[in-house]
């Protein structure tokens, strides 16, 4: 009776043991990137999270991405940029001899089908309202597609950047919940499995339209706590982690086997200055003020030790229409005080809130009570208020946050995407918003002139660099923990392709 | 005997019930968990279309109605965050935490009780005094701490095991030393205690006197009386274990329920929140009321109350 | 639900008295010790320190203990010696609040529960079931993750789950003692309802209380230590061991002192009040513990 009892139990803990991963000689042993949670799901054009589109890009490969140092636009699944012969219309050809994973060809007809999945509104997915001004899609030749927009929308030429493509025989066949499950896309890597909270491992395309990749198995690991991700980099378990926090970037360093490879992101981080109650922010003077207060260059060298590249206005130097004649506000206390004067207010008077999440962004609520402690410093009294992530998302959305609220936003690295999402009053995650800023906005979206559209955003900036919307930060760095055997370097645009990473050589 | 199963069992499903109608009513003091599962740029128009296809926009006593019909099919609707049946996705992490529970229990049953009864048995001796300084401790130390302690030491330092995750044998250790911890430093102390009252009876002493093996004394008679208290106390336990299991699966990262409760609460996922309480709930006060009927059984005196 | 197995309590045959005699033994005198100190430190916390707990020196990071910073520094380069005493205000504020209002909650509840029994008992306890159906940590995290994070909330938190655990032994004890001969002849000879409570029930429950109120002390400050290690509670810049811990572990590699001298302190000070515990019971109900 014990004996049979014992053995039962020692059936049952075996079966729940789980996956066991086999040991591998050197070569064979997988890239292993550790991540804080696993994908949303696995079905391409679905869901707009940096976790999820990671992890897909590699699996589906896209039309479009951005590369190099400033980032540009270069074709992927497409074989030369876009073309606009009209103000309506969008010409997209594709690379020949492309092929999904179960031999399916990749052409203009998978393409449309993409569109056409994710405008089904039974679909749910996240990206239907950005290509709500899509009139009609013709398949011209096996390889190009034309598309044509209900009013002019040059946004299109960003939205097909990290477009991943889906295979229409595939989904038609299986369905929308097995495609999910067992994703088959054209990228470097295929799908193998995908343990719930564990990993999901993926083994190189040999069949690739580019040269094979040459790392043959890469797994994602699902750690959500950081500490224990930086463990595991540490211990040598994993070989790519994000998001080092800039203190640890020594005790990284110094470990031996791993180092910190780092890059000025196109994520910003900046202060919303609210304006939509009554109350001093709305006079441009005390905003511009605050910029004069804050000493936001001591702030980078002391608490991030230089890693956080100074944004002068809305846009970062690396963003393609960003206006480079603008200089960052200097220190100027002095100055702070007699525009508030100006204002009619009295700095010793004022009093506001700070809305900051913690450890979303690097050092935020650090940051937020260094801007505070500068700001007390001419006699304002700033209450910083720290929140767990999803709350300070439904403060902000529901417009209960304090006068002021810290917040990043990326990958920025085009002006639209930033400019026209938190600057118009009605957006879901701004914090600002004038008449004559919405007006010159509305103008700016539709030209589809790339040179006209570049002096436009240009204007823009101007308007926004004088109206001082924010308190102005920074770019924030990407801090990738990076084992040393990996050679991959990291990108400004936060996606980890893995196509071109390799095991350095001895 | 059957009139208090019954009764009993009566009782426990009105405490689900209960449990899952205040988590229900809860969620909507949360805040607005749709916003948090659109992109950035989702507009206001769109939000609400999307509040409305999920059924968020209609009164909150249809919305109640509509959970429970749907509860007692087992359908829980589809968590927020991946859009696939919420109960599906919790079920998948069961094995995970019960797997370690298990494993855990083991571990501290089979250190508690030997330590328990042979600290009575050799009373005031430097085994005694160790074995109740070990469990005081035991029962002082966080479990979090602990388990920060054994993956620096084993993990980080001397390099013999993995951080967390699960795989291998080794991957159970230190989540279920963890765990165990607390459970065995309780387990110890009433053993102990137990066993020194029961050794201090008087059939004890008959038996002594009548020459039977003092082995035979401990474990046929001693312990065979003590074990009331201690098989009650284990069904509880077994709660108590699945709720610490919380806080070891999130340090080792342990694909368990725990773990996957604890971020969805962080992501707002009611759905699966309520799945996960629901489950909670079943399960706790199954054992429970195993605990009440094993405790009756074996106690007659308590079954006609 | 299980009233019967989770309180072994014994059934009372007489009324009990507070002892007179209190003697102190090794592990008593231990314990009382470590409360003293630990209470010391919450007290005397900005005359010990010259820092501040949220003074942070962006020069001096993690920093290994010294003359200057006997506990090392954490990342922002605070003192950690400082924060660990402000840190022990956090721990006696909560143990002491939650447990005092929980109890207070608590008592009520059982005393309305046990006394009038019928009906009310009957809900009352089935609210003390549905709450007691949940591990404590899960149901302190919903709780907390709906009311937010914070000091406040986080108090608010442990009392509306530790109050059952009151509940229920009030209950238990009331119930047993409805039965003693004297109890039963005060109300055969008319007394008010209020005086029977105040004059026979009270005083025979204090024992029972004060013996619960030192063990659950101990487990209310390590539940909102290991809340707020998981992010939910306390948050920095205000200093709790939990949320110390939790910033520390990121570091463990090479700032060791970041996790361990919390650790000490919160295992230090639950050790103190549960052997204070202990002894307690020990002298006052002999009857119970080994």
């Amino acid at each position: 009776m014990r004996g049979t009892a014992l053995a039962l139990l020692i059936a049952l803990l075996l079966g729940m043991v789980g996956n066991a991963p086999a040991p591998t000689a050197a070569q064979d042993r997988p890239l292993v990137i550790a991540l804080g949670a696993e994908p949303r799901s696995l079905m391409a054009m679905r869901i707009i999270d940096w976790t999820t589109n990671v992890q897909q890009m590699n699996i589906y490969d896209r039309l479009y991405y951005w590369d190099g140092f400033p980032p540009r636009i270069k074709p992927s699944l497409a074989a030369e940029l876009p073309q606009t012969p009209d103000d309506l219309t969008w010409i997209v050809k594709l690379r020949p001899g492309v092929k999904f994973h179960n031999g399916e060809p990749l052409g203009a007809e998978a393409v449309k089908f993409t569109f056409e999945w994710l405008l089904d509104p039974r679909n749910e997915s996240h990206y239907r309202p950005r290509f709500a001004f899509i009139e009609s899609m013709e398949v011209m030749d096996p390889l190009t597609l034309k598309i044509r927009t209900k009013e002019p929308a040059p946004i299109l030429r960003y939205w097909l950047v990290d477009f991943t493509v889906m295979a229409p025989g595939y989904v038609r066949s299986v369905g929308n919940v097995e495609a999910s499950r067992n994703p088959i896309g054209a990228g470097p890597y295929k799908f193998v499995r995908w343990d719930r909270d564990e990993r999901l491992v993926l083994e190189a395309n040999t069949g690739y339209w580019n040269k094979p990749p040459a790392i043959k198995r890469v797994e994602f690991r699902f750690i959500p706590d950081f500490s224990a991700r930086l463990a595991s980099l540490l211990a040598g378990e994993s070989d790519i982690v994000k998001d080092v926090p800039p203190v640890a970037v020594e005790q990284v360093n110094r470990s031996g086997q791993v180092e910190v490879r780092g890059v000025a992101s196109s994520r910003i981080n900046y202060l919303a200055l609210v304006n939509f109650k009554p109350g001093p922010l709305q006079d441009r003077r005390v905003r511009q003020a605050l910029n004069y207060a804050v000493n936001v260059d001591e702030i980078v060298t002391n608490l991030f030790k230089g890693r956080a590249t100074r944004i002068p206005g809305a846009l970062s130097s690396i963003n393609e229409n960003v206006n480079p004649n603008l200089k960052p506000y200097p220190f100027d206390p002095e100055r702070a005080v007699k525009l508030i004067k100006e204002a009619g207010y009295d700095p010793t008077k004022l009093e506001f809130t700070l809305d900051s999440p913690s450890g979303r962004y690097p050092l935020d609520k650090e940051a937020s009570e260094a801007i505070a402690s500068y700001l007390g410093r001419i006699g304002i009294r700033v209450r910083v208020v720290v929140n767990e992530w999803g709350t300070h998302l439904d403060k902000i959305i529901n417009r209960r946050t304090g006068e002021m609220f810290y917040l990043g936003w990326g990958p920025a690295l085009e002006a639209q995407g930033t400019i026209a999402e938190l600057f118009r009053t009605e957006r879901t995650y701004s914090g600002f918003g004038t008449p004559n800023l919405t007006l010159e906005i509305n103008k700016a979206i539709p030209i589809v002139d790339l040179k006209k559209r570049q002096a436009a955003w240009h204007r823009i900036q101007v308007m926004l660099y004088t109206e001082a919307p924010w308190i102005f930060l920074w770019q924030q760095h990407d801090l990738y923990g990076v084992n040393k055997r990996v050679k991959w370097e990291p990108h400004p645009g936060e996606k980890i392709f893995l196509h071109d990473a390799s095991w350095v050589q001895r | 005997m059957l009139q208090f199963v019954a009764r009993r069992l009566l009782e426990a499903l009105v405490v689900v019930f209960l449990a899952l109608t205040v988590v229900f009513a809860l969620q909507f003091l949360a805040g607005d968990p749709v916003k948090l599962f659109l992109p950035t740029d989702t507009t206001q128009k769109e939000i609400e279309e999307f509040r409305g296809r999920l059924g968020f926009n209609d009164p909150w006593l249809v919305q109640y109605a509509r959970f429970l019909r749907n509860a007692l099919r087992g359908d829980f609707g589809n968590s927020l965050r991946q859009q696939e049946p919420a109960l599906a996705l919790v079920m998948l992490r069961l094995p995970a935490t019960l797997s370690l529970s298990g494993v855990a229990m083991l571990l501290a049953l089979g250190i508690a009780i030997p330590v328990g009864v042979i600290s009575a048995a050799r009373r005031n001796s430097w085994f005694d005094h160790l074995g109740i300084g070990a469990t005081v401790l035991g029962q002082a130390i966080p479990g979090f701490w602990l388990g920060l302690m054994l993956i620096y030491v084993f993990s980080v330092w001397l390099r013999v095991l993995p951080t967390g995750g699960r795989g291998t044998w080794l991957h159970f250790i230190m989540p279920s030393v963890t765990l165990a911890a607390f459970v065995a430093a309780r387990f110890a102390r009433l053993t102990r205690s137990m066993m020194l009252d029961v050794l201090g009876q008087d059939y004890i002493r008959t038996a002594r006197a009548k020459g039977l093996s003092p082995q035979r004394v401990l474990y046929k008679h001693a312990l065979k009386n003590a074990s009331l208290p201690i098989v009650t106390l284990l069904a509880l336990q077994l709660g108590q274990l699945l709720g610490g299991a919380v806080i070891t699966e999130t340090i080792f990262a342990w694909p368990g329920v725990g773990r996957f409760l604890v971020q969805a609460l962080l992501n707002r996922d009611f759905p699966v929140v309520l799945v996960g309480v629901f489950l909670t709930a079943v399960l706790y006060s199954a054992l429970n009321l195993v605990a009440d009927i094993a405790y009756a059984w074996l106690n007659p005196r308590i079954r006609y109350e | 639900m299980s009233s019967t197995a989770a309180t072994l309590a014994p059934a009372l045959t007489e009324p009990r008295r507070a002892r007179r005699r209190l003697p102190l033994n090794r592990s008593g005198a231990l314990g009382l010790i470590v409360v003293v100190l630990v209470a010391g430190a919450a007290v005397l916390a900005p005359a010990i320190t010259p820092y501040g707990p949220a003074d942070s020196d962006l020069v001096k990071t993690l920093q290994p203990p010294s003359r200057a910073h006997w506990m090392g520094t954490d990342q922002l380069g605070r003192d950690l010696f400082t924060r660990i005493l402000y840190g022990a205000r956090v721990s006696l504020t909560i143990g002491l609040v939650t447990v005092g209002i929980s109890g207070v909650i608590g008592l009520v509840v059982g005393l309305i529960s046990g006394y009038l029994g019928g009906l009310t008992d009957v809900v009352l306890m089935r609210l003390v079931d549905v709450q007691l159906s949940f591990p404590f940590i899960l149901l302190a995290l919903v709780v907390n993750a709906i009311l937010g994070i914070g000091l406040q909330n986080i108090i608010l938190t442990l009392i509306i789950t530790g109050w059952v655990v009151y509940a229920r032994l009030v209950r238990g004890e009331v119930l047993a003692l409805k039965t003693l001969d004297y109890v039963e002849a005060a109300r055969a000879l008319g007394a008010q309802q209020m005086r029977i409570v105040v004059r026979h029930l009270l005083p025979n429950l204090w024992t029972p209380i004060i013996i619960l109120s030192s063990l659950q002390v101990a487990q209310f400050i390590v539940a909102e230590a290991a809340i707020s290690f998981l992010g939910f509670g306390v948050q920095p810049p205000m200093a709790s061991w939990g949320n110390m811990l939790n910033e520390g572990k990121t570091y463990i590699y090479n700032a060791w002192w970041m996790t361990t001298f919390p650790g000490v302190a919160l295992v230090l000070t639950a050790l103190g009040v549960n052997l204070v515990g202990d002894w307690l019971r020990d002298t006052l109900d002999p009857r119970l513990g080994p």
